[in-house]
C-alpha cells in the first residue's frame, strides 16, 4: 500500500526532486534509502512468515498423517532452521522405526510365550498324572484335568483358591503345607498314599517338591500323584502267587516228607501198608512234578520259548480222552457229564498235548465247582461257513461274580467267592489262554450266572 | 494217655490218613474230618481232648474253628495243635482266642508231631 502510494504520487512527487548539489538532495536521498529499506524489509518478513506457514504446515502434516519427507523449502533465512527440523525428523522417523521393529520383536516374542505357554499347558493337561501347584500361602495356583478327576474337583476358573477348599484328602493337604513349610529348595519328598474318590480307593505315589522364587521365603509345592493301584494290584497279586505256589508245593512236600518218615520209622504195620505209602509218596512226587512243569509252561509259553508240534488234530477224540480221565473225579462227587460232540472229520492244526491240557484244565474247573449232585455238559459247535468250532464246557456250579468275570482269565487271578470250593494255584485258566490265543491263535471265553453255573468256550480255526 | 481222643482235621486225604496211624499207632482215638465245618460239628459229637488242624481248609478256616470251639464251654480247656502248610504267623490274641498251644508247619515230621501232641497233652 505504501509502494503504491510512492507510484501514484510519482509523477508529482518526480517533479518536486532537487538535483544532486541541491541542498535537499541528501534528504531526500536519505528518505529513499529508509523507504527502500523498509519495503524490502517488509517484503523478507512476508517471506519468513510464509516459509515459517510452509514449516508449520509440513510439521502438523507429519503429525497428522506420519509424512515424514523432508522440509523442501528454499528460504535462505530459514535454511539452518528447515535443516535442523529436517534432521530432527530424520533421528524421529529412525527412532521410531526402532521401536516400531522392538514392538514386532516383542509381538513375536509374546507369541512365542504364549504359544509355549499353551504347549505346556497342553502337556500339563494330557499327562496321566494328576499335577498340583500351590504358592507359599497354600493356594491352589494350577491343577490339571487328571488331578480334578482324580481328586474330584472342579479346576477353579481363575482366582486362588485355599488347597483346602479344594482337596478333601487331609493327609494330601497335610503333605502339601508340610512341604511348604520346610521351605528346602529342591528337596523331593516321595509318598505311597491311598485317596478315595468316587467311592473308589487309589494308590498314588505322590512326588512333592518345594518352588523356591526370588526371595528365599516365597516357597511353593509342586505334587505330582502317580497312580500306582494296578502296580500294587499286580504285587499283591504276585505275592498271593507265591503264597499259593509255595502252599501247592508244600502240601505234596509234606505227604512225601512224613510218609517216608513213616517207612524208616517202621509205622507201615504190613507189606501191604508199605506198598500204600511208598504209591503215595510216588503220587505226591508226581503231582509236585505236574505243579512246577504248569509254571514252567506258563512262563515259557510268555516268553515265546515253548516248543509248538502243531498237527491235523480231531477236537473229537481230545475231548473224549479229558472226560475218561475226569470221570472218576465227577463220579466221586455224582456229577453226570453230558456230551454233544461234533464228528472227528472236523480238524484242528493243533498241539495235541497243548490241547488236551486246556481241555482237562476247563473240565477239572467245572468238577471242582459243581456241587455234588450236579450235571457238566461239553459240545461243540461248527461253522462250516468261517471254518470254526467252538468247544463248550457248561456247568452247574457255583459260578462267577461279574465283576471277577473279566479278571478270570489273568494269572494269578483268584475267584475270592469262590476260594473256599477249591484250592487252586490261579494259573489253570491263565495256561488255558495261554495255550488256545497265543499259541493256538484261538479264543477263550467264559459266561456265567452266579448260583446257576459257568460256560466256558474254546473256540479254534478248522483246517 | 491212650484213651484220648484227638480230633484231626485237614482236607488233604494223605496227611489226614498219616497222621491218624501215627496217633493210632500211639495209642490214641483218632476221628478225622475234611474241612472245618465238619471239624466243628464232629467235635460237638465227640468232645474230643485235643484238636489238630490246617489253617487253610474249604467252609471254615483252622483259626476260626478254633474260635468258635472255644466260643463253648464245653471246649473251654480242649487245646488245638495248628498244623498249617501256609508259614503264616498268628498274633497272641488269635493263638490265646482259639486254645491254640503249638503251630506246626508242613512239611513236617509226624514224629515231631507226636512229641507235641504228648507236650500238650501233658500240660493240659
Amino acid at each position: 500500500m505504501l509502494l503504491a502510494g510512492v507510484v501514484l504520487a510519482g509523477p508529482g512527487l518526480y517533479r518536486q526532486l532537487p538535483s544532486i548539489g541541491e541542498p535537499g538532495f541528501v534528504n531526500f536521498a536519505a528518505a529513499i534509502l529508509v523507504l527502500l529499506g523498509a519495503v524490502s524489509g517488509l517484503m523478507a518478513h512476508r517471506q519468513i512468515r510464509k516459509s515459517c506457514d510452509q514449516v508449520g504446515a509440513s510439521l502438523l502434516k507429519a503429525y497428522q498423517e506420519g509424512d515424514e519427507s523432508p522440509l523442501a523449502l528454499n528460504d535462505r533465512a530459514l535454511n539452518p532452521l528447515i535443516q535442523s527440523v529436517n534432521q530432527m525428523m530424520m533421528s524421529i522417523r529412525a527412532r521410531m522405526n526402532e521401536l516400531a521393529r522392538k514392538v514386532r520383536e516383542l509381538e513375536i516374542q509374546l507369541k512365542i510365550v504364549q504359544l509355549e505357554r499353551d504347549h505346556a499347558e497342553s502337556i500339563l493337561h494330557s499327562i496321566s498324572d494328576a499335577v498340583l501347584v500351590t504358592d507359599p500361602w497354600d493356594e491352589l495356583v494350577l491343577a490339571n484335568e487328571s488331578a480334578a478327576r482324580a481328586l474330584g474337583f472342579d479346576i477353579p476358573e481363575e482366582g486362588r483358591p485355599p488347597i483346602d477348599q479344594i482337596l478333601k484328602d487331609p493327609k494330601l493337604i497335610a503333605l502339601i503345607r508340610e512341604m511348604r513349610a520346610s521351605r528346602s529348595s529342591g528337596s523331593r519328598k516321595v509318598v505311597e498314599h491311598s485317596i478315595q474318590n468316587n467311592g473308589q480307593e487309589r494308590t498314588y505315589k505322590i512326588t512333592l517338591s518345594c518352588l523356591t522364587g526370588d526371595r528365599q521365603d516365597a516357597s511353593g509345592v509342586v505334587a505330582v500323584l502317580h497312580d500306582i493301584t494296578r502296580e500294587a494290584e499286580i504285587a499283591r497279586m504276585k505275592n498271593d502267587f507265591v503264597s499259593h505256589v509255595s502252599h501247592e508245593l508244600r502240601t505234596p512236600l509234606a505227604s512225601i516228607r512224613a510218609y517216608i518218615e513213616m517207612l524208616i520209622d517202621g509205622e507201615a504195620t504190613d507189606a501191604k501198608q508199605q506198598a500204600e505209602f511208598y504209591e503215595v509218596i510216588q503220587n505226591e512226587a508226581n503231582r509236585l512234578g505236574r505243579l512246577i512243569d504248569n509254571i514252567l509252561d506258563i512262563s515259557r509259553i510268555e516268553s515265546g520259548i515253548v516248543k509248538v508240534n502243531k498237527q491235523p488234530l480231531s477236537l473229537t477224540v481230545v475231548i473224549k480222552e479229558a472226560i475218561e480221565i475226569i470221570i472218576p473225579q465227577a463220579i466221586g462227587k455224582n456229577i453226570t457229564i453230558q456230551e454233544n460232540i461234533a464228528p472227528a472229520i472236523y480238524q484242528v492244526l493243533a498241539d495235541k498235548d497243548m490241547i488236551h491240557r486246556a481241555i482237562l484244565n476247563l473240565m477239572s474247573n467245572a468238577v471242582k465247582y459243581t456241587p455234588e449232585g450236579g450235571r457238566i455238559s461239553v459240545l461243540t459247535d461248527v461253522n462250516e461257513v468261517e471254518k470254526r468250532i467252538t468247544v463248550k464246557i457248561s456247568d452247574t456250579g457255583v459260578g462267577i461274580p461279574p465283576k471277577d468275570l473279566p479278571h478270570v482269565f489273568d494269572k494269578f487271578y483268584r475267584v475270592e467267592a469262590n476260594n473256599r470250593m477249591a484250592k487252586g494255584t490261579g494259573l489253570g485258566l491263565s495256561l488255558v489262554k495261554q495255550i488256545v490265543e497265543t499259541v493256538h491263535h484261538g479264543k477263550v471265553s467264559v459266561e456265567s450266572v452266579v448260583g446257576q453255573g459257568s460256560t466256558f468256550s474254546i473256540e479254534l480255526s478248522l483246517c | 494217655m491212650g484213651s484220648k481222643t484227638i480230633l484231626v482235621a485237614d482236607d488233604e486225604t494223605h496227611i489226614l490218613n498219616v497222621v491218624s496211624l501215627k496217633l493210632k499207632n500211639a495209642g490214641f482215638r483218632v476221628i478225622t474230618a475234611r474241612d472245618g465245618q465238619e471239624a466243628f460239628e464232629l467235635a460237638l459229637q465227640e468232645n474230643p481232648d485235643l484238636l489238630i488242624t490246617d489253617h487253610n481248609m474249604p467252609r471254615m478256616t483252622g483259626l476260626e474253628l478254633c474260635q468258635k470251639l472255644r466260643q463253648d464251654a464245653r471246649f473251654d480247656h480242649m487245646p488245638a495243635i495248628m498244623l498249617s502248610a501256609r508259614g503264616f504267623q498268628l498274633d497272641e490274641n488269635d493263638t490265646a482266642a482259639g486254645g491254640i498251644r503249638r503251630m506246626l508247619s508242613k512239611p513236617f515230621s509226624p514224629r515231631e508231631l507226636l512229641a507235641a501232641v504228648d507236650q500238650v497233652l501233658a500240660a493240659a
